[in-house]
């Protein structure tokens, strides 16, 4: 073989090792497990905090039982706890940790129930102007039972 | 033996890089037959599920618990206009004209202000990423900083991901944000990490009257495979090919 052509493949196998060892150093461990990806991300991903604990676990371990029974068995029982008490996985885990009290003000109420000509004509709605007297509404229905004082 | 100053440093530089090189070849062939081998991520089997989500526009109220819940549930900015979900309202006017809006994502709540007389038809339309089998942002993501997993949901690598916003501008749904807390591209992830515990995603939890349903499209029995056999099923913009597993019963023609 001519010298120059040894020199030539020499670089060429240079090169090549270079562009492995290289891309080994900057390429992530977890890339391609799973696909083009890193494969950690999903971990990563999967491993966020819950803030939202579920109605269920309200419910459980006698802590609000009577509430949830009460709640269970009225028209807003399709209403989760925190969808009106906000998130609460942190209360869950330590109950020294209290939630921020539900919102009764008549403008949280009627984010679902002022009259909205967009919504469905069979949702339960009331014109603000003319019912309750801007009364709060928890002071004739109650919110985990409504119409039930 | 006698050796020149030259010859000694070609032969040193050789042992140097082929030590290197093997080491590497060999190491990249180990993990290489590692990832091959069937792996299930911890307890949780993504292959077993398939993730579907139906939005019944029928029965949405617009109040905005869910954008509300979503942005509480995943650290999303409240003073931005961000949203990884929102709702959208629709009124179509007498003279034809047809208004689009969504305030602060709905989260604040809608006003009326266009009198009932004036109006055709008014209704309110969730939005949320469609998670495509076909996805565009992930077509064009140049670091490979956003991919579908196994189970059909379509995530972000945060520590990948160069914040190019070249994904923002591929969905056709307008679901990607860009996120400056942190600065990359963000989007609904479908609460991956509540799916994977066995939780629904906050949204669907904060839903008041089940407009949202979530579950599993390889389930028979599932929620979302009730509905998709009985109701009448559209998609958003069927067109592009993407197809999206965000389900819609009730669809008007003018949503786009």
């Amino acid at each position: 073989m001519q010298p120059h052509l040894k020199r030539a493949i020499f670089l060429l196998g240079v090169v090549i090792v270079g562009f492995i060892f290289i891309r080994s150093l900057v390429v992530p461990d977890s890339y391609g497990q799973y696909g083009a990806y890193r494969g950690d991300s999903v971990y990563e991903n999967r491993n966020f905090t819950v803030e939202y604990a579920g109605s269920q676990s309200c419910g459980d371990e006698n802590c609000h039982k009577t509430l949830y029974s009460i709640w269970a068995d009225s028209r807003h029982k399709t209403v989760n706890c925190e969808t009106c008490h906000g998130p609460s996985e942190k209360h869950v885990s330590n109950v020294r940790i209290m939630p921020s009290p539900a919102n009764d003000s008549r403008e949280f109420c009627g984010k679902c129930h002022y009259k909205m000509v967009a919504r469905p004509s069979s949702f339960p709605q009331i014109d603000p102007e003319s019912h309750g007297e801007n009364l709060k509404c928890a002071y004739c229905h109650n919110p985990h039972k409504p119409w039930f004082v | 033996m006698n050796i020149s100053r030259r010859e000694f440093t070609k032969i040193g530089c050789r042992i140097v890089i082929g030590a290197a090189a093997g080491a590497t070849i060999v190491e990249s062939i180990i993990s290489n037959s590692i990832a091959a081998e069937p792996s299930s991520t911890g307890d949780y089997d993504w292959n077993e599920h398939y993730w579907g989500y139906v939005i019944d526009t029928r029965k949405c109220i617009g109040c905005g618990r869910c954008a509300n819940a979503c942005k509480l549930e995943n650290d999303v900015p409240f003073d931005e206009p961000v949203y990884r979900t929102w709702v959208e309202r629709y009124r179509v006017l007498k003279e034809g004209e047809v208004k689009i809006d969504s305030p602060n994502g709905s989260i604040d709540g809608f006003t009326d202000d266009i009198p009932a007389e004036e109006l055709k038809k008014a209704f309110y339309v969730p939005k949320i990423c469609n998670h495509c089998d076909n996805p565009p942002c992930v077509q064009v993501c140049p670091v490979g900083a956003t991919y579908a997993t196994n189970d059909g949901v379509v995530l972000v690598d945060y520590d990948y991901c160069i914040g190019c916003r070249y994904c923002i501008q591929g969905c056709p749904y307008g679901a990607r944000y860009f996120n400056k807390e942190k600065g990359t591209a963000d989007k609904c992830t479908w609460c991956y990490h509540r799916i994977t515990k066995g939780l629904l995603p906050a949204c669907v939890q904060a839903c008041p009257v089940g407009a949202r349903v979530f579950g599993d499209l390889k389930d028979p029995a599932s929620d979302v495979n009730k509905l998709l056999d009985k109701e009448r099923i559209n998609v958003l913009k069927p067109d592009l090919g993407t197809k999206p597993k965000v389900y819609y019963v009730g669809l008007d023609r003018e949503v786009r």
